[in-house]
């Protein structure tokens, strides 16, 4: 009791303590959170402002507009770009998703002490230049490239394979392996948590491998999946590097068309509001993964 | 020790001395080959790619293909040579070595305030924090660049320059940190503080005996990921750089345009060796333990959402 006594505060200095315990939050976080709000939320705002502007090289228009928005929702060229992005985002998020359970699985379960040097493979894969990643993919696809001379080589084909570099392929190879490594961790997390026993048990109660996976393993790394569907699904739609290196004409991604917009023609109206769509795209499918979790967790 | 004594240890015992019949036995050889196969899978296609660009930056020929032509080191000399590789490489590595140090304090008060106090705006600020680390980067590159080039009240425009590349990857960068060092303070029992005061600590003390030893492996997990996280940046340094451009941006333009491809090759070499050595070190130093829950901050995503 006594030391409790000498641990609180002495009553005179209490209106002081007050004040300064209400400052010290201030005391640590000004400097962050004010960068914060100068150099991201401001910018949103600044950018927000400028898609509804006709704001070009080649316009001068002044006041308020909706064409901006009404030009990128309308325009069948754009439309069919957001669908192939839509296509190329999924087809990666889906095959990462089935590289990274089974592999997630192995390592929380499986991989005995080969587990740590796993994950220190799948961090370092993250830790490396991704332009290098991707220049390293645009070698081994391309017409004079390995794989092509292998297929040859093998009297798998007798002309080089053309759809392997600059095409939707290319862009779905290089981008499943460049973000493997924000799916796999978040899954892997949430299963190491999971009771090993709850297997055996699934198992002595009767359950094959696949009801055992159905209704034991996947709603429990449930929200590891959730994480790994915000942490990969949601830049996956507005990737520029990749597309601009390997997609060529058929890989193209709205990233790609918002810097060309942007860096190209000048036309940054335009530019802002599809940079204001990606960032609502992106703000609905995190509000959606979250509230899909929740409603996981509400369940079991 | 009997068996008779252990009734519940004999069972397993003597389960595993009856042999399974052959059909679980393949079962069980088929189920480890296909473990296998997925890692090897895995590490395939996570590294095949960069070993062959390895080998190949010592062939002496200008496309990546075989016959191996004969072995060179010429591509290291004329990548060395490059006066705009130089420049590049020399800003990445200027701006990771400055940023790093930034992010560390930025973050550390951050999730100090985040995890510690309660304040009002305290979920507000976590927001905020929490969606500079998930908006992608492209996104926040272009309003960055538009909003240096609008004409604001006050400041007027900001020209693009190496400086605006250095804030925007601290306010991208250090939200990590936060993350990471906030999961690792949540994990920290307070009543081991609270002790060290009892037992006549300051509260300089208390932080550096207690509180640090806790986080240094958070802290040095942070401090590579965030060095990294800066020196691979492109989208960000390429659409606020202006005239000034990093590692990334040069390889990125000098891929564009298809030129001096092998010296791209010779340099992305060393500097994987550079990268993948100074991962292994911070591994080491931080020393995760995912099996005792404590990951040693190599797991910043697991916590997150």
């Amino acid at each position: 009791m006594a030391v409790v006594a000498a641990a609180a505060p002495p009553r005179a200095r209490g209106k002081r303590g007050i004040l300064r315990r209400s400052l010290r939050p201030l005391a640590y976080l000004w400097c962050p959170t004010g960068l914060l709000i100068l150099f991201f939320l401001v910018p949103m705002v600044i950018m927000l402002k400028i898609s509804f502007h006709h704001e070009s090289l080649y316009d001068f228009r002044t006041g308020w507009t909706f064409d901006n928005y009404r030009e990128i929702i309308t325009d069948p060229i754009y439309r069919r770009v957001a669908l192939d992005t839509f296509w190329i985002a999924s087809a990666a998020m889906i095959i990462q998703l089935a590289i990274g359970l089974p592999l997630a699985y192995v390592m929380a379960f499986r991989a005995g002490r080969f587990e740590l040097p796993l994950l220190l493979a799948l961090v370092l894969a993250d830790e490396l230049n991704p332009i290098v990643r991707i220049y390293a993919w645009r070698q081994l696809l391309g017409r004079e490239g390995l794989i092509n001379d292998a297929l040859q080589w093998l009297h798998i084909t007798n002309a080089p394979v053309d759809w392997l570099l600059f095409s939707k392929f290319a862009v779905i190879v290089v981008l499943s392996t460049s973000w493997l490594t924000y799916t796999v961790i978040p899954i892997y997390a949430a299963m190491k948590a999971i009771d090993g026993r709850l297997f055996e048990s699934a198992v002595d109660l009767g359950a094959g491998w696949f009801t055992t996976f159905r209704r034991v393993l996947l709603p429990l790394a449930a929200p590891g999946i959730f994480v790994a569907l915000i942490l990969v699904y949601i830049p996956l739609f507005s990737e520029f590097a990749t597309p601009a290196l390997v997609g060529g004409r058929s890989g193209y991604m709205l990233g790609s068309l918002a810097n060309s917009l942007i860096l190209e023609q000048g036309d940054w109206g335009a530019g802002a509001a599809l940079n204001f769509l990606l960032l609502a795209a992106s703000a609905l499918v995190a509000l959606l993964a979250y509230y899909l979790s929740k409603l996981n967790t509400l369940e079991t | 020790m009997s068996v008779v004594g252990h009734p519940a240890r004999a069972l397993p015992a003597q389960a595993a001395r009856t042999a399974p019949p052959a059909s679980i036995r393949a079962g069980r050889i088929t189920r480890r080959t296909l473990e296998i196969g997925i890692v090897v899978f895995m590490l395939a296609m996570l590294y095949l790619p960069l070993l062959l660009l390895a080998a190949f930056s010592f062939n002496d020929s200008i496309i990546l293909s075989l016959p191996f032509k004969g072995f060179t080191t010429r591509w290291y000399t004329e990548a060395f040579d490059d006066p705009r590789m130089r420049t590049g490489l020399t800003n990445s590595i200027w701006i990771a070595t400055i940023i790093t140090p930034i992010c560390l304090v930025l973050g550390t008060l951050t999730a100090f305030a985040l995890t510690r106090m309660r304040f009002l705006m305290r979920g507000g600020v976590a927001a905020v924090v929490g969606a500079a680390l998930v908006v992608p980067w492209l996104v926040i590159g272009i309003s960055a660049l538009l909003f240096f080039n609008d004409d604001l009240p006050l400041v007027g425009q900001t020209d693009l320059s190496l400086w605006t590349v250095g804030i925007m990857h601290v306010v991208c960068t250090f939200p990590l940190v936060a993350a990471i060092v906030s999961a690792r303070l949540a994990r920290f029992d307070r009543t081991q503080e609270e002790a060290a005061i009892d037992l006549g600590a300051s509260q300089a003390q208390m932080l550096r005996r207690v509180v640090l030893p806790h986080l240094t492996p958070a802290l040095v997990a942070s401090a590579i990921f965030a060095y990294m996280w800066s020196f691979n940046n492109f989208e960000i340094s390429y659409f606020v750089g202006g005239p000034d451009y990093t590692f990334p941006v040069w390889a990125f333009s000098t891929l564009r345009h298809g030129q001096n491809l092998p010296i791209v090759n010779a340099i992305s070499t060393v500097i994987s060796l550079v990268q993948v050595l100074l991962v292994f070190i911070a591994w080491r130093i931080a020393r995760p333990r995912p099996d005792r829950g404590d990951a040693g901050g190599f797991m910043p995503m697991g916590g997150v959402g």
